[in-house]
């Protein structure tokens, strides 16, 4: 039976191996599982796991997927066979294919509960480990540690997913689950992590509480370091780790504090470009809901503040039901969950634990220990086909057993303890963990309350002993390291520390203990004989042992524990020096380089031989347990033993890469043990790689040459992994000790790599991807001015330096102008910091600026604009080297046709700049000659048109060149025709000169200096003449915004009005306006206007705007040249009269004005009538001004001058007609001008007559007192009065007031009959005759 | 790379249910859910609803609300909408009890509401298979109008992640192209089964 499954087995497994089809691979892959999982492996498993082993080289990424299925599967059915299995699902970790990689991890995190709860139980019920399980737990060691690796590096998001998943599970599973009141629906239902800490309570040998606490702690650590590190990673990982964040706090409520206050601090507007801002930040609403739903106490305290956030981030609503919920929940279920809250208080004591049997725990797993390393190593090896593994497993028995190592030496938790001596216990617990441990031991010391840790330390001084022991003589060791120690060692310490032992010890175990991983084999051979068990090699553990220098003391103490228990000192001491005198150089390195090695693993598989494979996955994989950090810096040579080996079979392999990359590396570092092994390993061809070489490697280090030839190539390849090693492990570093050498190192390589696009590019991606905070900017700079200085120096290289050097700068540039928000100043600086600027630097400047090329792009364009403009202001004053062309740039854009561009870069030119001396002169320059090809542009125009008339002339046309010279209207022909160069400028313009936009574009600037500097105008002045009509147009436009920005300050300006151009008589007006528009203007000006009137200008126009500050006498002598002005400009100035200044009021009343108009004589004054009547009517048509009184006043006014004025009549007339009411007032008048005797007067006695003509019947009385003569006059001019009139003087009473003479003239001699006609004038009385023209009368 | 969906909204009836044909006739891998305690359809007013227990079938419903006031059904579209429906499947399923479905790759809620439930649900389950889910939300106002709209949308964003190697390296991508084109506000979370 076993035999044929056996046969029938191996035949699947080479099917599965070598068959051609995929199909039938993975099938017979499954069938081969199927009979694994029924068969007897006892029988089986030695023989044919290994044929199962060698599948994980498939190609097919398929078939390794199946194998990890398989091998979960099997393993977790019979686990007892399967630490041979485990090597290769930690392998399959790190596949390429994401696939298999994701099924790896989830294998992974199977069998690790699976292992977790193995262990536990084991020992639970049988009181004992066996030995396969410790060895299988020693692999889930090395896979939790890649899982973590993967959880902070992989590339691929899926992976890291699981890998961040695993970190939670880590954390649920090591941190103590003490209590889950709230919880208890979750609790009871979570059946697949059943495995707890807690379990542990009564202590274990394999499983030490307080270290998988700190464990706990690390991964937790590592979630939150994730999560501040969310500005480089992709949204779906920022935002898994905030769930697994808010899992662990729903959970494990110790936590919930760190976590509540890491997701407030949380800054989503962190996050890396591209990732999705609104599920991350929905993600952090999640989380605190979830929060909110919890009803443990711990959680309950901090609803309030979960509440604000969430009502701050618009979920109050959510958050409000949620309450509602749990509200109700908790009401409904008060009794049921007090009840099994006091069950659960009760759990914990059950555990307590026998507290401090410190001889039988360290002894029980002691001889554990030893029984499973030499045990483990044999099975081994005989499981492995391939000797090969054989020392790879032994070294990693050397490490198993750390864990229990610590465990031995700590007394376990209580969870029932007080908080200060769980505290305690827990700090304990991180100086177990030695150098790991430290740090999160400074986290946790500075985030105790002082209170807490008054506390503590009070607590250990219980543990003090009563005499002060040497120890102080170590000065700065805090007393509360010690504190979780048991009293025992701490005895002890004081005996045996001696300061002097301490270094040594420290540093050779070091030493000694990464050769064992390595070289176990020899030098475990050579310690072996010397040891007893207890002092076996894998105590030396470096995660133990190396501990930082923080520590010394207690690290020191534990050896010395041990040693003091354990057997003499100084054979310890000779073990150390044995291994101590091999180079630690070459080892220490070995270990560190671990973090790598995964990687390059899979492809290894693909293409190197297997045995070699073997060596270095195996070697890869115990390493990797050893690295005591993720932060490995250095770069170890111990790969390449196996993998340098074959360049020549795959060159270029991604491993090779990696492995030249290494060597460079230690080129550069020039470091002689390096180049050392390297040589050696080169040297190794593929078939003698195996455990002798690395025996070799380490023990005969002296031996080997000192240099590596590599081409070109590989020189290149070397240099840019080294630089992606670099900026990967620098992800990993918070500090920044090591800043400097980082960027020492970093500029060199980027000298060396010549032009190579994706170096720079990745080194650009990393800098740009944290500039402020991973201080880019420093990089950049160091970056820069190595090139710069390799360029300075090495006239040879030029070329390609100087390509390097202004690829990277402009690289940089772009990225950081892609990256940052337009606000951002980076660019700026490091364009004002970089030691040289090449031409191509300017062109990205100018492409910022003025960006023509790049209208299609979006709004934050304008924004860009204003960067580049404001990059250029500091340049300016930052290079003066560079400032021509700096400001070459700004001066384009400020001439630019885009009004956005232009008004920002003049408002840099002109404020800013401009304001500086030694460049204002090329500003001012250059405005002038923009301002002038403006102004002149119709004469070059004429050129053109001159010339191409020339061209035309030899045909005969001799029409055009008139039109040329005639001026600026060229329209004819041939300047369209004639243009190359021209070509464009003439097809632009369909008129003579420039659009009114292309003027403004020219004169903006000039106007913008003119702000600064008044005496610019002058120019203006100039030249306004000669301007054609848009540039004109322009320049009023420009004009008002100019003047008021210039203020009051326009001594320059009155200069120039007190003497202006000829022909600027337009501009000078609207200047005039403009200055004293809404103000009074001042006496300077006022006196400058008046001077010029006087002297130059005779035209009164320029008056205007200064009128309203003269005086009454001031505006009587112009008035008759204000009256002359064409009607809209006297217009204008008759409100300026009007208006007046603010304190001394008008210059003329309403009434003045009038008076004055009509008493401007047309012959003494030179004014024609017209204008004077036009003035006139001007006065009538504003009638709220020139009101019924204002006419009133005026009229009486002048009815009392004489003479008369000519048009009195008429404006009484006017007057009559605009306001009916004034008839009256009219009648008075009218009678005053009788006893004048106006009939003398002829033509007002016109006017007299036509205005009682149409103010009867009101005028009668006044017509009757005319002398009889005058009113026979009247009557026969206007005979249709006569009728009307008699019959009024008719009536009795007049009748008896009027003169016979008059009477007589009217023919009212007693006739009776005409008393019946006075009916009809009457009737017509409302409807006076006004065909007659009121011109007419004058 | 075929993917499992589910859709997911309040009663199971419309929103989900349009997504759900409208996938289903694409030939995708679909299933449908509601989050709610009851199916909830409108009835004459807005106080007289017409509940159901998750897992009346549609027929049985259809038949009811016929029975009741077939002019009202139609004229409000619920008959026409449960026809659909009993032809895509049975009866309404709820989704805090669909564990015995399996698991699925891309969950679509079209709702808030909705979406906090699931992901909250989705928390307290144990996480055995380590798979991962991604669960989308997408605005749909709950009539028929808009549920259509809705669920071309959700179809359009199905194709794109269907069209991915592994949505996991490209969500952001995928999420962000999705809003710009579709002028919607998408918001994704990740759990696992």
């Amino acid at each position: 039976m076993a035999v044929s499954q056996r046969e029938q087995a191996l035949s699947l497994l080479a099917a599965a191996n070598n068959h051609g089809d995929l199909a039938v691979k993975l099938s017979s892959l499954k069938q081969a599982k199927d009979i694994f999982l029924s068969a007897d492996l006892a029988l089986l498993a030695a023989e044919l796991f290994p044929y199962l082993v060698e599948l994980q080289s498939s190609h097919e990424a398929l078939v390794r997927k199946t194998l990890v299925e398989a091998i979960e599967e099997i393993s977790l059915k019979t686990m007892e066979y399967s630490p041979v299995l485990m090597q290769v699902l930690l392998t399959l970790l790190s596949d390429d294919d994401s696939v298999v990689a994701r099924q790896s991890i989830v294998a992974g995190t199977h069998i690790f509960c699976k292992v977790l709860e193995e262990l536990a139980l084991q020992f639970h019920r049988h009181g004992l480990v066996e030995r396969w399980l410790e060895d299988i737990w020693s692999w889930m060691i090395k896979l939790k540690d890649t899982v973590f690796q993967i959880a902070l590096e992989a590339r691929s998001v899926g992976p890291r997913l699981l890998a961040i998943k695993f970190l939670e599970t880590c954390v649920l599973l090591f941190m103590p689950d003490n209590d889950s009141r709230g919880h208890n629906t979750e609790a009871a239902t979570r059946s697949a992590q059943v495995f707890n800490v807690s379990w542990l309570a009564g202590g274990h040998p394999v499983l030490d509480s307080v270290a998988l606490q700190s464990e706990a702690n690390r991964s937790f650590l590592i979630l939150l370091d994730l999560l501040r590190s969310a500005s480089v990673l992709p949204g779906s990982i920022t935002i898994s780790v905030v769930s697994s964040l808010a899992t662990i706090a729903r959970r494990r409520q110790v936590q919930y504090s760190s976590v509540l206050s890491a997701l407030l601090d949380f800054d989503a507007s962190f996050i890396a470009k591209g990732a999705h801002n609104a599920s991350i930040q929905y993600s952090l609403r999640t989380a605190f809901l979830g929060f909110l739903r919890c009803t443990h106490p711990v959680i309950m305290e901090s609803r309030e503040k979960l509440l604000k956030v969430l009502r701050a981030m618009n979920a109050g609503d959510a958050a409000d039901q949620v309450m509602r919920q749990v509200d109700k929940m908790l009401r409904n279920s008060e009794r049921a969950s007090r009840d099994a809250r006091a069950n659960k208080d009760e759990q914990p004591s059950s555990h307590v634990l026998m507290s401090g049997d410190m001889p039988r725990k360290r002894s029980i797993p002691m001889d554990h220990e030893h029984l499973g390393s030499t045990d483990l190593a044999s099975k081994r090896i005989r499981y492995g086909s391939n000797s090969n593994t054989g020392p790879v497993i032994q070294s990693d028995s050397g490490h198993d057993h750390s864990v229990n190592g610590a465990s031995g030496r700590v007394p376990p938790l209580d969870n029932g303890l007080t908080p200060v001596e769980q505290m305690i216990a827990m700090i304990g617990a991180l100086l177990a963990e030695g150098e790991r441990g430290a740090e999160s031991l400074e986290i946790l010391i500075s985030q105790i309350h002082p209170d807490l840790l008054a506390d503590i330390v009070v607590t250990n001084m219980k543990h003090l002993p009563k005499s002060p022991p040497p120890l102080t003589r170590l000065g700065s060791l805090p007393v509360t390291q010690q504190s979780g120690l048991p009293t025992t060692s701490s005895q002890v310490a004081p005996t045996t520390q001696n300061p002097v032992l301490i270094a040594p010890v420290s540093i050779s175990s070091n030493a000694i203990s990464t050769p064992l991983s390595t070289t176990a084999t020899s030098i475990s051979l050579q310690a072996d004989p010397k040891r007893d068990s207890r002092r076996d090699p894998r105590r030396l553990d470096p995660r133990r042992v190396a501990l930082p220098v923080g520590n010394p003391s207690e690290h020191t103490m534990e050896d010395v524990t041990s040693l003091t228990q354990s057997g003499p000192v100084e054979l310890e001491f000779d073990a150390s020096a044995l291994f101590k005198r091999q180079p630690p150089r070459i080892v220490v390195p070995s270990i560190e380089n671990t973090s790598e090695i995964l990687m390059p693993k899979a492809e290894t598989e693909l293409h190197i031989p297997e045995n070699i494979t073997k060596v270095s996955q195996a070697n890869q994989s115990s390493l990797k347990e050893q690295v005591p950090d993720e932060q490995a810096i250095q770069v170890g040579p111990e790969v390449e033993f196996n993998i340098v080996s074959d360049v020549a079979v795959s060159p270029i392999d991604y491993v090779n890469k990696e492995s030249d990359a290494q060597k460079s590396m230690d080129t550069v570092m020039t470091d002689e043990d390096h180049t050392l092994s390297l040589v050696e390993a080169d040297q190794l061809s593929p078939s003698t790689v195996d455990t002798p070489v690395l025996e070799e490697a380490s023990a005969d280090l002296p031996v080997v040459p000192s240099y590596v030839e590599l081409t070109e190539e590989q020189q290149s390849d070397i240099r840019k992994l080294a630089i992606k090693r670099i900026i990967d492990s620098y992800k990993q570093i918070k500090g920044t000790e090591l800043m400097q050498t980082r960027m020492a190192l970093l500029s060199r390589l980027v000298a060396q790599v010549d032009a190579d696009d994706d170096v720079i590019l990745m080194i650009q991606k990393h800098i740009v991807s944290d500039y402020q905070h991973q201080k880019g900017h420093e990089l950049v700079m160091h970056v820069l001015y190595h090139l710069h200085a390799l360029r300075m120096s090495d006239s040879a290289e030029e070329s390609s330096v100087a390509v390097v050097y202004e690829k990277f700068l402009l690289g940089v540039a772009r990225c950081l102008l892609d990256a940052l928000p337009a606000s951002d100043k980076s660019f700026s600086r490091l364009f004002s910091e970089a030691p040289s600027l090449p031409e191509s630097a300017f062109k990205l400047l100018d492409d910022i600026c003025c960006s023509d090329n790049n209208c299609g792009k979006d709004i934050r364009d304008g924004d860009r604009v204003t960067q580049g403009l404001g990059s250029l202001w500091s340049l300016i004053l930052g290079r003066p080297h560079y400032r021509q062309a700096f400001l070459d740039i700004a001066l384009k854009c400020a001439v630019h046709p885009k009004d956005d561009i232009r008004s920002k870069a003049i408002r840099l030119v002109a404020n800013k700049l401009y304001v500086i001396n030694f460049i204002s002169e090329k500003i001012e320059d250059f405005a002038t000659s923009k301002l002038l090809s403006a102004v002149n542009r119709p004469i070059s125009d004429t050129e053109v048109s001159v010339s191409g008339a020339d061209d035309q002339r030899t045909e005969g046309q001799m029409g055009s060149q008139e039109t040329s010279i005639s001026g600026s209207q060229i329209s004819e022909p041939g300047t369209s025709e004639n243009g190359t160069a021209m070509g464009a400028q003439s097809d632009s313009r369909s008129d003579s000169s420039m659009s009114p936009a292309q003027a403004q574009q020219h004169l903006s600037l000039f106007f913008a200096l003119c702000t600064k500097k008044a005496s610019l105008l002058q120019l203006v002045f100039d030249r306004y003449d000669h301007a054609p009509k848009s540039v004109k147009q322009a320049i009023h436009r420009h004009v008002p915004i100019l003047i008021r920005a210039l203020g009051p300050s326009y001594s320059d300006l009155l200069c120039i009005i007190s003497d202006p151009p000829q022909g600027s008589e337009n501009l000078l007006t609207q200047v005039l306006h403009v200055l004293c528009e809404g103000t009074t203007p001042s006496a300077d000006l006022i006196t400058t206007v008046k001077r010029l009137y006087e002297t130059k200008l005779k035209d009164a126009t320029i008056l205007i705007p200064i009128l309203s500050s003269f005086t009454k006498n001031e505006v009587l002598p112009i008035f008759p040249r204000l009256v002359h002005l064409p009607l809209d400009k006297f217009q204008t100035a008759l409100a300026h009269i009007l208006q007046g200044s603010a304190h001394m009021g008008p210059a003329l009343t309403p009434a003045e004005v009038l008076v004055a108009i009509h008493d401007i004589s047309p012959e003494k004054d030179g004014v024609p009538l017209k204008k004077i009547m036009d003035a006139c009517s001007a006065c009538f048509a504003q009638r709220t001004v020139f009101t019924q009184q204002v006419l009133a006043k005026a009229l009486n006014q002048m009815v009392d001058q004489t003479p008369l004025p000519l048009l009195f009549m008429r404006t009484v007339i006017q007057a009559i007609d605009a306001f009916p009411k004034l008839v009256d007032f009219v009648m008075e008048i009218l009678s005053k001008l009788v006893s004048k005797q106006v009939w003398r007067m002829p033509k007002l006695w016109v006017g007299f007559l036509k205005c009682i003509s149409e103010t009867r019947p009101h005028s009668f009385h006044v017509l009757l007192q005319l002398p009889s003569p005058q009113l026979e006059g009247a009557l026969n001019k206007y005979g249709s009065l006569r009728v009307p009139l008699a019959a009024y003087a008719n009536q009795p009473n007049i009748k008896a007031s009027l003169p016979r003479s008059t009477l007589q003239s009217l023919g009212l001699a007693s006739e009776p009959h005409l008393q019946q006609q006075q009916q009809n004038p009457a009737a017509s009385f409302n409807n006076p005759d006004k065909s007659t023209k009121v011109e007419g009368t004058s | 790379m075929r993917l499992r969906y589910a859709m997911v909204c309040s009663s199971n009836q419309n929103r989900s249910m349009e997504a759900h044909f409208i996938l289903k006739r694409e030939g995708f891998d679909v299933c449908s859910y509601g989050t709610g305690t009851h199916v909830k359809l409108p009835g004459p007013s807005l106080r007289e609803p017409n509940v159901y227990e998750f897992g009346t079938p549609y027929k049985q419903m259809f038949d009811d609300l016929r029975r009741k006031d077939p002019e009202l059904y139609k004229r409000n579209g619920i008959l026409q909408m449960l026809k659909r429906n009993l032809a895509v499947k049975t009866a309404p399923q709820r989704w805090q009890e669909n564990g015995p479905d399996g698991h699925f790759d891309v969950v679509f809620t079209f709702e808030e509401k909705v979406f906090d439930m699931v992901v909250e649900d989705l928390h307290t389950r144990d996480h055995i298979l380590l798979k991962p889910v991604l669960v989308v939300n997408l605005e749909v106002k709950d009539n028929h109008d808009e549920a259509a709209v809705g669920a071309r949308q959700t179809l359009a964003l199905c194709q794109e992640l269907e069209a991915t190697d592994r949505w996991e390296d490209v969500i952001d991508d995928v999420i962000s192209t999705f809003e710009r084109q579709h002028r919607r506000k998408v918001v994704y979370a990740i759990s696992f089964y």
